[in-house]
C-alpha cells in the first residue's frame, strides 16, 4: 500500500510536462547513441553532466534514466540491420539478428527485440518497484562494516567478471584506485599525489576520466585498429510478427528478463552475462533448434527475444544497487552516481528517505520511458536507420567537440584538456591489450568511499580489524566476495564454449 | 599461440609501468606529512594498500608477458595485430587537433578552436575537405555555445577574444 501511494505520487510527478519533456529528450538521445556506432550510454551522459548545474535534479535524472535505456533499445537495430554490435551485451543479438535479417525477416526480428525489451524493460521495473524499498529498508540496518565488505564484493565483481581475464580486470581496477587517490583527503586534510599541481588538490573528476576512455580513447583506437568494414545494410522487411512468432517471443522475453534482473541488481558487472545465458538457455530449450546460427539456420527468434529482453531487465537491475546502496555496476550506472553526487545526492538507503519524491518519480518515469521507446522504436526504424549516413568523420569529430565541451565546461581548465588526451591514450593502451574499462571508472569512485568507511569501521571497532569478520553480514559479503573469484571461471567456461561452437 | 614461452615487449613494459605506478604510490605516501593528533587510520595506509595490490597485479602481468604473453586476449588484441594503412596519420590529425584546442582555447575561444579541432578530427577520419569541414565544424559550435551559454548558464570561453 505504502509502495502503492508513493508510485501513484511518482506518477503524478513524472506526468508534468516539463518531467515528459525530459524523459522524451532522454529517450529520443538515448535510442539515437544506441543506433551510432562508437558512442555509448556512459559517454553521453558524461557529457551531459555538465548540465546538473543548471537543471533541476528530477529533471536531469529522468533524461539520463532515459539515455540508459533507450541505448538498450537501440543498440539492437544496429546488430540486426548492419550487425555491428554497439556492445559486447548486442553481440548475441547481432548473430541471430541479422541472421534473421539476411534471410528477410528484419522486421519481426526488430519487433521481437523492441517489444522483448518493452516487456522485459517493465516487468524489471515492477520488480524495481517491489524489491528496491525492501534492500533499503535492510541497508539502512548496514554500518561502515558492512559498507566496506560491500564495496570489496564490488570491487572485486566488477574486475573479475568484465573482461576476458581476471588479471586485466584487477589491474585496471588498481589504476581507478591509483586516480581516486589524487586529491585532499578528507580525513587528514593532506593533499595526496598532487605533484605540486594545483589543478590536481580537487581530484580528478569523474567525467574526464570517463570521455578520455570512452569518446577520446575509442576515436584513436578506431583510427589505428579498425579497419573499415563495408557491411551492407539489410531491407526492412514488415514488421508484423506472426502468430508462430508470438508464441515463441513471449515465453523467451519473460526467462529473460527473470534472468536478467537478478543478474543487473547483483554485481555482477554489466549485462554481457545474462545475455549469454539466456541465450544459451533459449537454444536449449527451443523447439527449432536447427534454426539457430551455430546449426547454420535461418536465425532463430528466440535468439534475439531472450537475449534482448536480458539486456535491458539488468539494465534495470543495475538501479536497484544504485538506488539502495549507492554502488554502481556498470559504467553507466557509475556516471549516474556521479550525477547524483553532482547534486550532493547520496545513494543508498537514506535516498528513499531522504529525497523520496524524487526516487519514485524516476521510478515512474521509467514505466513511462519505456512506453515511449516503444513508440520512438518500431514505427519509426526507418528513421534511426538514417542516423547511420553521417559521414564518419563527422560522427566521431562531432563527438570529440563534444567531449572537450564536456570536460572543459567543468571548470574551464586547459590542464584538463591535456589530461584527457593523455587518458585517451591510456585508453588505447588498455584497449589494444583487453583490459577492460569499468573497473577504472567504478575504482576511482568507489576507492575513496571504501577508505571513508575503513576509517569509520575502525574508529568504532577501536582499530579492530577482526570486525569485518565477527560481524555476521559483513563476513557474508566477504565470503560472497570469495565466491566471486572462483564462479566467473565457469561461467566464462560456458561464454567460451559458447564461441567455439559456433 | 604458436610462438609460447616467448617473452613479449610492449607486454612487458605494461606490467613493469604498473609496478612503476605502485612503486611511486608508495613512495609518495612514505612522503606524507606527519598527522597530528589520534589517528585511527592515517592517510597512508591505504594508499600502502593500493600499492601493494598493484604490485601483485604487477608482478603477474610480467610473469605472463615474459611466458607467452597475456592469457585469454581476443583475436583482435594478440600481438600480430597490425595499425591499419593511414591509421598513424590519422592519430596525428586527431592528437593534433586536441592538443590544438588545450592550448588555443583561452587564446582565441570556444567556437573557433572547436572548429578547428572539428576539421583535424574530420581530417585524422579521411575527410580531405578542410575547408568545408571548418564551415561545418563552426555551424555545429555556434548553436552549442549559444546553449549552452544562454540555456544552462555553463559558461564557455568568449566566441572570439575582444582582441581578434
Amino acid at each position: 500500500m505504502d509502495i502503492l501511494a508513493s508510485l501513484a505520487m511518482g506518477f503524478s510527478s513524472a506526468l508534468t510536462p516539463i518531467n515528459l519533456m525530459w524523459g522524451f529528450i532522454g529517450c529520443l538521445l538515448g535510442t539515437a547513441i544506441g543506433v551510432l556506432p562508437g558512442i555509448g550510454p556512459a559517454l553521453t551522459v558524461a557529457l551531459l553532466l555538465p548540465i546538473t548545474a543548471k537543471v533541476d535534479p528530477t529533471g536531469a535524472l529522468i533524461m539520463f534514466a532515459g539515455i540508459y535505456y533507450g541505448a538498450q533499445f537501440g543498440g539492437s537495430t544496429t546488430s540486426i540491420l548492419l550487425n555491428t554490435p554497439g556492445e559486447s551485451s548486442s553481440m548475441v543479438t547481432a548473430l541471430e539478428g541479422n541472421l534473421m535479417a539476411r534471410n528477410g525477416r528484419a522486421g519481426p526480428a526488430l519487433a521481437t527485440a523492441a517489444i522483448g525489451s518493452f516487456v522485459a524493460g517493465t516487468v524489471a521495473t515492477v520488480l524495481l518497484t517491489l524489491f528496491a524499498p525492501i534492500v533499503a529498508k535492510l541497508a539502512l540496518k548496514f554500518g561502515p562494516a558492512e559498507y566496506f565488505a560491500i564495496l570489496v564484493l564490488s570491487f572485486t565483481t566488477v574486475s573479475a567478471v568484465l573482461g576476458a581475464s581476471m588479471l586485466r580486470g584487477f589491474a585496471s581496477l588498481g589504476i581507478g584506485l591509483t586516480i581516486g587517490l589524487i586529491g585532499l583527503d578528507s580525513t587528514s586534510g593532506i593533499a595526496r599525489y598532487t605533484l605540486g599541481v594545483p589543478e590536481l588538490v580537487d581530484g580528478i573528476e569523474v567525467v574526464l576520466v570517463a570521455v578520455g576512455l570512452f569518446a577520446v580513447g575509442e576515436a584513436l583506437y578506431s583510427l589505428l585498429y579498425q579497419k573499415e568494414e563495408a557491411s551492407g545494410r539489410h531491407r526492412m522487411s514488415s514488421l508484423w510478427m506472426t502468430r508462430a512468432d508470438w508464441k515463441r517471443s513471449v515465453p523467451a522475453w519473460l526467462r529473460g528478463t527473470l534472468i536478467g534482473f537478478p543478474f543487473g541488481s547483483i554485481p555482477a558487472g554489466g549485462a554481457e552475462i545474462p545475455t549469454f545465458l539466456s541465450y544459451s538457455t533459449e537454444r536449449k530449450l527451443s523447439k527449432y533448434p536447427k534454426e539457430f546460427a551455430a546449426n547454420k539456420g535461418e536465425g532463430a527468434i528466440e535468439g534475439v527475444a531472450g537475449p534482448e529482453a536480458a539486456n535491458n531487465a539488468s539494465a534495470t537491475g543495475s538501479l536497484v544497487p544504485l538506488l539502495t546502496l549507492g554502488i554502481p555496476t556498470s559504467a553507466t550506472a557509475a556516471i549516474l552516481l556521479a550525477a547524483f553526487q553532482n547534486y550532493n545526492l547520496q545513494p543508498g538507503p537514506l535516498l528513499f528517505e531522504t529525497s523520496g519524491a524524487l526516487v519514485w518519480t524516476l521510478v515512474a518515469s521509467l514505466y513511462i520511458g519505456n512506453v515511449i521507446l516503444l513508440v520512438l522504436n518500431l514505427p519509426l526504424v526507418g528513421l534511426w536507420v538514417k542516423l547511420l549516413q553521417i559521414p564518419r568523420p563527422y560522427l566521431n569529430a562531432g563527438i570529440l567537440v563534444f567531449a572537450t565541451i564536456g570536460v572543459y565546461g567543468m571548470r574551464h581548465s586547459s590542464f584538463d584538456l591535456l589530461l584527457m588526451l593523455a587518458i585517451g591514450w591510456g585508453g588505447v593502451l588498455m584497449r589494444r591489450f583487453d583490459f577492460p574499462v569499468a573497473p577504472v571508472i567504478v575504482g576511482m569512485l568507489l576507492g575513496p568511499m571504501a577508505e571513508k568507511q575503513l576509517r569509520n569501521a575502525l574508529s568504532i571497532s577501536e582499530g579492530d580489524w577482526t570486525v569485518f569478520l565477527t560481524q555476521p553480514i559483513s563476513a557474508a559479503f566477504l565470503a560472497l566476495t570469495l565466491l566471486v573469484l572462483v564462479v566467473p571461471h565457469l561461467l566464462h567456461a560456458r561464454g567460451i564454449k559458447l564461441h567455439e561452437d559456433d | 599461440m604458436s610462438q609460447s614461452r616467448a617473452i613479449v615487449p610492449v607486454q612487458l613494459a605494461i606490467g613493469v609501468g604498473v609496478l612503476a605506478i605502485s612503486a611511486m604510490l608508495g613512495y609518495g605516501a612514505f612522503l606524507f606529512p606527519e598527522e597530528m593528533g589520534f589517528v585511527i587510520l592515517g592517510a597512508y595506509v591505504y594508499p600502502y594498500a593500493v600499492a601493494v595490490f598493484l604490485a601483485g597485479v604487477g608482478v603477474v602481468l610480467c610473469f605472463q608477458a615474459v611466458t607467452g604473453g597475456f592469457r585469454e586476449l581476443a583475436d583482435h588484441d594478440d600481438e600480430s595485430a597490425k595499425v591499419v594503412p593511414g591509421g598513424k596519420a590519422g592519430v596525428a590529425w586527431v592528437t593534433g587537433g586536441l592538443l590544438g584546442v588545450a592550448v588555443l582555447i583561452n587564446l582565441i575561444g570556444f567556437v573557433l578552436s572547436a572548429a578547428l579541432l572539428f576539421a583535424c578530427s574530420a581530417r585524422g577520419f579521411g575527410s580531405r575537405h578542410p575547408l568545408r569541414d571548418l564551415a561545418i565544424g563552426i555551424a555545429l559550435t555556434l548553436p552549442i555555445y549559444w546553449l549552452f551559454n544562454a540555456g544552462l548558464g555553463v559558461s564557455l570561453p568568449p566566441l572570439v577574444n575582444a582582441w581578434i
